[in-house]
């Protein structure tokens, strides 16, 4: 008798049980992950949660958590310990892989979990000093009590929630990805913190600058980055006067230039990274009391950067949207006051040309001297290979690049040190710890002097009417345009001498014109002491807003909703008009000019069902790239390119601009070639991706508007969100950036909310919770924010913990 | 079919308790016992657990109005959410397949 076919058989067997419990590249165990009972099919939602109660040897007294019908928790706690616990429990229990995400991408540890497709992430993150700054800022957290101890019951929360998870219950990602949630520590919500920073105050153009001085030359850098667009209507109204003298700084003789072109790494900021705020005083409402809008602008997800909470504990009631990996609300309300925030676009990464002494780098000339480096070993565990160990330099200043120059001829190294502010030490949860409790403005500006980084449009309004806006964050004392080129790292007159006194940042209470806002413009008029940056956000959204509030009056929370959708584009009524003009009509076919009939007839409005934004839109880039491309091309080096509102003028003012010419062609061409050609060719391009003009060129299959998921995992978004909007518009959607939150809120003696988010409150894509709230966010709808004084009647239902003891 | 019937049984109560690998015990229990043809025990050991695990994907596909079975479509790039059901079950079905020949192989060849 023979063996042999049973044991091929078996075989076969182990071999097929093995390979379906195996991850293949990316392809996950597919055994594990198909099997009904605790593969994906486990987290397909069939049923609401049941009410539950659970017992906790953490948790001090008795909470409540209510779930309301949009699954929003409204967590009811009797001390404030039990509190962040819990709002860590209910955060990790809805959005657990994202926040495990973010804090891994802080941290540079993607490759841990994810392999080497994202070891250039990690090594990037390394080097820019992330885990630096979040190890500084936790040493300063850990000074005070307040906040230290929120932090630990929110990340003992987090962890009693994971512990209660078996593998079937992890969220699908995990499955997906095959890996375990990990235990969460303190410092991850410093690391996702300095996150925020790189997204908000990680840009610096520095390098491009530098070069675009030495290649264009003084004339251009001064016509385009020193003389600021007439329309600029900066955050702080120009009534306001500064009744201080600045703290002086010492300035260089002449400026520094570079060794050589370089490119250091694309710090580049995508457009739609911005925001827009704005509180109205009692005057100009219809109740009699402020009305307070908030619309942060980032990147669009599923899950959403934001969840929604209600917190409630002994002399703190707040409601609005929270980060998952942080305690507190940071956009919102409480019982007697609103506050709202936009980005500040100052300059706080700065990068500085180091000598070193000889290729040990262990010495860098400084002030006169050689004076020592220091070391930072970055492990960088790497998900089946070897873990990557990599050294980074540290001078006084910062991390040090090294940049393999391919532009100086010697094609020698060059060596840049980075000084950031993300790497301070800094407490910013405690500003917005105040924030949730503050009462008087004085309570928000105490709040909001606290604030590090990234640099804050602070807004304020509260039940007594007043309103105010802090420009709230640390900013280096720089000597003007300190920073715009590469420093150099040898002389101390480059470094940053020192801090603006907080006092002495830009603000303004219940200004006459009776409302406050910003929009990432310049923070004040040029008569402020301080030089912040010569790169603010372009004039469009901040002047738009400003020029419909000085408009009305009677203001319902209705009339800011509806603003918050105003599709206007001043972009476009400040140089679509010349360009119809400029146009040689003659060289257009028939097809061409009915499309520019379109542009023609066009109220500036970015509507989703008009042709006119997409065919503008294109056309201006076309334009833009037809003035400077050939010019900026001639060379390897990165270029700073002119913002569109400066060139604008340039190009209406200037008919013979030299830059009209395409340096590529023996003829001179002109304004009206340009403007033509670009025409001609956005015909073209949009003829080739979205076929014969008709309604497949409306502006919203144009505006490309995807909302992917955190991983990118295919399915797991919301593709082609057919929506209205641009990011010169106040509502700023466009290709998966836009209002990743909208909020209303009106003060008074019952303190009512409005919101959405492009999402919903589960993070589970199995869960018809999970983008719930996308189709009402398309359209601008906004939901009633239930902002409960006592514990509710009725809810959805109910999470209760309470005590072992 | 009794052995269809009784494979299915074990192999659910198994895999709410152990991994997913589980569901191969019954076939090779059952198709040691019930010693049937060799491509008999692998079709009865098939259906078994694709009725299995095919049965159950499909009911939660229902009551979870199917949102995450059309997800996972997408993510895996096959179009409908029926053959995401259909691949669950296969999947379940060849392992106990495989494992209810191989019983039935060694109840064959080793002397009783």
């Amino acid at each position: 008798m023979s063996l042999v076919k049973p044991l091929i058989s078996l075989i076969v067997l182990v071999v097929l049980a093995i390979s379906l419990n195996t991850k293949f590249g990316s392809v996950p165990p597919l055994g594990k992950f198909f099997d009904p009972d605790a593969g994906f099919w486990a987290n397909a939602e069939r049923s609401l949660p049941d009410t539950d109660e659970l017992n906790l040897d953490a948790i001090q007294g008795e909470v409540s958590v209510y779930f309301d019908e949009r699954r929003v928790p409204h967590i009811f706690a009797e001390s404030e310990y039990d509190l962040y616990f819990v709002q860590g429990y209910v955060t990790a229990r809805d959005r657990l892989f994202q926040m495990e995400m973010q804090t891994y991408d802080a941290a540079g540890r993607l490759s841990e979990r994810l392999g080497d497709r994202t070891l250039n992430r990690d090594l990037s993150t390394r080097r820019m000093g992330m885990p630096y700054g979040a190890e500084k800022a936790i040493e300063l957290i850990k000074e005070d009590e307040k906040t230290w101890s929120a932090l630990n019951a929110y990340s003992e929360g987090v962890n009693a929630y994971i512990s209660s998870l078996s593998p079937k219950k992890y969220p699908i990602e995990y499955k997906i990805l095959d890996f375990a949630p990990e235990e969460w520590t303190p410092i991850k919500t410093a690391h996702l913190l300095k996150n925020m920073t790189r997204t908000l105050a990680g840009g610096s153009n520095d390098d491009r600058t530098s070069n675009t001085m030495a290649y264009f030359g003084d004339d251009f850098i001064e016509k385009f980055f020193d003389v600021k667009p007439g329309l600029n209507d900066p955050i702080i109204p120009p009534s306001k006067t500064w009744d201080f003298d600045r703290v002086p700084v010492h300035t260089p003789d002449t400026l520094f230039k570079p060794a050589s072109a370089l490119e250091l790494e694309n710090f580049d900021r995508p457009e739609g990274v911005g925001s827009n705020n704005w509180a109205v005083s009692g005057e100009k409402t219809a109740s009699g009391f402020p009305i307070l809008s908030n619309d942060p602008h980032l990147g669009l997800t599923l899950p959403s950067i934001w969840y929604e909470v209600q917190l409630h504990a002994p002399g703190l009631n707040t409601y609005g949207v929270s980060l998952q990996g942080a305690p507190g609300v940071i956009i919102g309300f409480n019982e007697n006051a609103a506050w709202g925030t936009t980005n500040t676009g100052a300059d706080v990464m700065d990068w500085y040309e180091i000598k070193f002494k000889d290729g040990s780098k262990q010495e860098y000339w400084y002030d006169g001297e050689w004076k020592p480096t220091t070391m930072r070993v970055e492990e960088i565990k790497v998900r089946g290979q070897e873990t990557v160990f990599d050294t980074v330099i540290y001078t006084h200043h910062g991390p040090v690049s090294e940049i393999e120059s391919d532009i100086n001829e010697e094609r020698e190294p060059t060596y840049h040190a980075l000084r950031w502010i993300a790497h301070e030490p800094s407490n910013d949860l405690k500003t917005f710890f105040g924030f949730n409790r503050m009462e008087s403005y004085d309570d928000f500006k105490e709040a909001a002097s606290h604030f590090v980084a990234p640099a804050q449009n602070f807004i304020f309004s509260n039940n007594e009417g007043d309103i105010a806006t802090w420009i709230s964050g640390k900013f280096p004392n720089k000597w003007k345009f300190q920073g715009r080129t590469v420093g150099d790292g040898t002389d101390p007159l480059y470094d940053w001498q020192g801090w603006i006194p907080t006092e002495h940042n830009p603000n303004i209470k219940n200004p006459e014109r009776g409302f406050v806002s910003s929009a990432n413009q310049e923070s004040a008029a040029p008569d402020y002491p301080y030089y912040l940056d010569d790169d603010f956000a372009p004039f469009e959204r901040g002047r738009r807003i400003n020029e419909l509030l000085a408009g009305m009056e009677n203001i319902t929370k209705e009339d800011i909703r509806r603003m918050q959708m105003d599709n206007y584009s001043y972009h476009a009524a400040t140089i679509l008009p010349e360009m119809l003009e400029w146009i040689n009509r003659e060289r257009l076919s028939d097809t061409e000019l009915e499309i520019l009939a379109e542009a023609e007839a066009w109220d500036y409005l970015n509507k989703a069902e008009l042709k006119a934004p997409g065919i503008f839109r294109w056309w201006w880039s076309n334009f833009y790239n037809g003035i400077l491309s050939d010019e900026y091309s001639t060379t390897d080096a990165s270029l700073r390119w002119p913002s569109r509102d400066r060139l604008i003028e340039v190009i209406k003012s200037e008919p013979e601009f030299e830059f009209f010419d395409n340096i590529e062609t023996e003829e001179v061409e002109s304004r009206q070639r340009v403007v033509t050609d670009a025409f001609k060719e956005t015909v073209e391009e949009l003829t080739d991706a979205y076929g014969e003009f008709g309604d497949n060129w409306n502006w919203g299959v144009v505006i490309n508007n995807d909302v992917d998921h955190i991983a990118f995992i295919p399915g797991f978004g919301a593709e082609n969100v057919y929506s209205s909007g641009n990011s010169e518009s106040i509502n700023a959607t466009r290709g998966s950036w836009g209002p990743s939150w909208r909020m209303v809120v009106e003060l008074g003696l019952e303190v009512k909310g409005w919101g959405v988010y492009p999402g919903g409150a589960s993070g589970n894509p199995g869960s018809p919770n999970y983008d719930s709230m996308l189709e009402a966010w398309r359209v601008g709808e906004l939901y009633e924010l239930k902002f409960m004084k006592e514990p509710p009647e009725e809810y959805l239902y109910e999470l209760k913990f309470s005590s072992n003891d | 079919m009794l052995q269809t019937v009784l494979i299915a049984i074990t192999a659910f109560l198994l895999n709410i308790i152990f991994p997913w690998w589980s569901i191969a015990i019954p076939g090779l229990i059952f198709g040691y016992l019930f010693k049937k043809k060799a491509h008999v025990s692998f079709g009865w050991g098939f259906l078994a657990v694709f009725l299995l695990w095919g049965g159950q994907a499909l009911y939660i596909h229902f009551a979870n109005n199917g949102i995450l079975s059309t997800r996972i479509a997408e993510m895996l790039g096959v179009g409908s959410p029926y053959l995401v059901i259909l691949i669950t079950g296969v999947l379940g079905g060849l392992v106990s397949g495989f494992a209810t020949l191989t019983g039935t192989l060694f109840n064959k060849k080793v002397p009783s």
